[in-house]
């Protein structure tokens, strides 16, 4: 993939005001856009570019945004795709992502929350996640022995912990929304109304931040959480 | 069991009924028979008997007491007249001539003028008979009778001709009203268990009819056309939902977006980034209560059975736990997770862990800060369980069933967080499930349980034990 279209994204979306709110605030994060309206409009574009992400709306006028995710796939597109759909059940998610999505959005949405997704998207496009020893700044994780230390003091997390410590740290500088959390980390699809993963969070926090020179794990308001080394 | 229903089914009280009926009529008819020939018999006998009487008294009349004697003895040479009784005896009771050793002792009282007739036991060993008892002008008793060993053995036979009849008639009654009953029993019960069956799994089958247009067919066909109607008609709902979705999703993603966009321009000294905070909040609110909604409804309406695999209840408890752990640790809640660790029912896996989150959730909220919030599962006769206790301030009874009613929320909770929804989706999930939600008092605090029905519970596979389930989840990890 050349770098010009490293931040080119095409945005399959019907509604007109919709995809230009989308459109508005992926450009803001330095996204270039294209849109599409209607399913043979994006099946043109999308077989004629290369993209490093198709966002596509089920609903289109002409034909399910699914089937036009076939088709792009039955042509060869590996291009990841983020399906944005009212159809928010389970079956219908897993038939989304069956059909050959990447990743379920359900409307409506937070923009924040299709930006963290969209970055942790294109981003797992260009990486091969073969590491075993993951690294940021003095915080040191052996995915085989499951052991953390940070300036070398080892820090004991229980298995889930650890989970949620290592999907932070291969998301390392983007911004991660709960929802991405309770599926990484948990496997669900739903929301609940406690704030378990804020909770969670914090006792993690507290294990790898506590005490030491700078803290890894951040809040970012409104939308996750990001972990990132200060430089 | 069929026999038991057999014999409670209102079929077969009537058939016992009207052959009973019959049959009463039946055995009260050979009665009457039996009674009069018996009447007839026994009154042929008296004739005779008065009869003979009126000859012995012409006897006396023309030749007097040795007259009587003389006949008396000829009869007595006769074998013919072998079951006769005669005697005559004097004023004394001295014996005269006859066939018995003496005067009966049984009727010693002076007889009346009139001959009379009595029932008299036959002395010993004899057989018993029936004699007129009668005084002769001169003082003389004479004795005659008859020994109704014959009617003894019409009466004994008739009496045991009845009671076969009785009988042969109660088990032909009772061994019909089965037969029959059953046959109906059989194509109710057939009727009944595919009604059941479709409603529990799959609103598309149809309840097969004989082709023979009978009663039975009809009621087959009406209740098959009602299930076409409930088809169409929930059909109907979750197209209704869908189209909801779909025309509500998209204003309201609008509207957050716009709000976004206006959040993302102010500044963050402006006082409107904070109302325009707050409405993004609010209106996530809405779009939660929205959402849940919409899953409840979508839930009732899909009742897809055909994806249920199975699903062990305690690693259902056990992955609840291990993700409000945290939370509880907050308020200083204590779970404990107990019970039988093999306990497997048919079910969706996602919905069940959502119904006993959701449950969990409202136990650690509503439960005793500090306290302590129990989730096991129990075999019940069969029946599958898994419950969640608190030790909080529980729920009234009488609002039992009112709380798994959307939007319902208790006096007391309406200013803490929530929607009211949750408990209404697990109903709903244990609706599908063909579960029961049991509520009770945990004294003190609240114990909710669901119960699968018997035909959903797995037979259990090898347990895993938590070592084992440890491990498997790391070798997820990896």
């Amino acid at each position: 993939m050349d770098s010009s279209s490293r931040r080119r994204i095409l945005v399959i979306e019907d509604d007109t005001e919709t995809a230009s709110q989308i459109a508005n605030s992926l450009s803001t994060q330095g996204y270039e856009i294209e849109l599409a309206s209607t399913g043979t409009d994006a099946l043109e574009r999308g077989l004629a570019t290369d993209y490093a992400l198709i966002t596509i709306d089920r609903m289109l006028p002409d034909m399910d945004g699914l089937s036009v995710m076939q088709l792009l796939r039955n042509n060869g597109v590996t291009t990841p795709v983020l399906i944005i759909s009212a159809l928010g059940e389970i079956d219908e998610r897993v038939r989304g992502l069956r059909a050959g999505g990447d990743d379920y959005l359900v409307k409506p949405f937070s923009f924040a929350e299709m930006a963290a997704r969209i970055e942790a998207l294109c981003r797992r496009s260009s990486t091969i996640i073969k590491e075993t020893l993951l690294r940021v700044g003095d915080l040191e994780m052996d995915l085989v022995s499951r052991t953390v230390s940070r300036r070398g003091q080892s820090i004991i997390l229980l298995p889930r912990e650890f989970k949620l410590l290592e999907y932070l740290v291969r998301s390392q500088g983007q911004v991660v929304s709960r929802t991405m959390l309770l599926q990484h980390v948990w496997e669900l699809h739903y929301d609940p109304t406690t704030n378990i993963i804020d909770v969670y969070v914090g006792r993690v926090r507290r294990k790898v931040d506590g005490d030491q020179n700078y803290p890894l794990i951040h809040t970012v308001r409104g939308v996750g959480y990001c972990l990132r080394a200060p430089n | 069991m069929l026999l038991t229903k057999t014999i409670r089914s209102t079929t077969f009280k009537l058939a016992l009924a009207s052959i009973a009926v019959f049959g009463t009529i039946v055995v009260a008819f050979l009665s009457y028979v039996y009674i009069s020939t018996l009447t007839y018999v026994q009154s042929e006998f008296d004739r005779a008997i008065t009869v003979e009487r009126r000859l012995l008294e012409g006897s006396f009349q023309h030749e007097g007491r040795p007259g009587v004697i003389a006949e008396i003895q000829r009869y007595l040479s006769d074998n013919a007249f072998a079951d006769r009784i005669y005697l005559l005896t004097d004023a004394s009771f001295h014996v005269l001539a006859g066939n018995l050793k003496s005067w009966p002792t049984e009727f010693s009282a002076a007889p009346a003028e009139a001959p009379k007739f009595e029932e008299w036991s036959g002395g010993e060993n004899q057989p018993p008979a029936r004699i007129s008892l009668g005084t002769l002008p001169n003082g003389d008793r004479l004795i005659l009778g008859r020994r109704i060993g014959s009617i003894d053995a019409l009466r004994e036979n008739n009496r045991n001709a009845l009671i076969a009849t009785f009988v042969f008639l109660f088990l032909l009654t009772a061994g019909a009203s089965v037969a029959v009953t059953r046959r109906t029993i059989g194509r109710i019960e057939s009727i009944n268990a595919t009604s059941r069956g479709i409603m529990e799994s799959d609103l598309k089958k149809r309840i097969p009819l004989r082709g023979t247009n009978d009663e039975w067919d009809q009621v087959a066909g009406n209740l098959n056309s009602m299930l076409d109607r409930i088809e169409r008609l929930m059909g109907e709902l979750r197209q209704a939902t869908d189209n909801v979705a779909h025309d509500l999703r998209t204003p309201l993603t609008r509207i957050r977006g716009r709000l976004e966009i206006a959040y993302s321009q102010l500044h963050d000294n402006d006082c409107r980034r904070e109302l325009i905070g707050d409405t993004i909040a609010d209106l996530d609110v809405v779009l939660r209560v929205f959402t849940s909604l919409t899953r409840i409804s979508q839930i009732e309406t899909n009742i897809q059975r055909s994806a249920f695999r199975t699903v062990n209840l305690f690693e259902v408890a056990g992955r609840a736990v291990e993700l409000y752990e945290a939370a509880a640790e907050e308020r200083g809640v204590r779970l404990r997770l107990v019970g039988d660790m093999t306990l497997s029912v048919m079910g969706d896996p996602d919905l069940l862990f959502d119904a006993i989150s959701n449950l969990l959730d409202n136990a650690i909220k509503h439960g005793r800060n500090a306290g302590e919030v129990m989730i096991g599962t129990a075999n019940a006769n069969g029946r599958h369980t898994i419950y969640v206790a608190d030790n909080g301030p529980g729920i009234p009874a009488k609002e039992y069933s009112d709380v798994l009613k959307r939007f319902y929320r208790l006096e007391r909770s309406r200013h803490t967080p929530g929607n009211g929804l949750g408990l209404s989706l697990v109903a709903a999930v244990a609706n599908i499930h063909g579960a029961r939600i049991e509520m009770s008092d945990n004294a003190p605090g609240l114990r909710v349980q669901l119960s699968f029905p018997t035909s959903a519970s797995v037979p259990h596979l090898t347990p895993r034990t938590k070592s084992e389930l440890a491990k498997e989840e790391e070798q997820e990890l990896r």
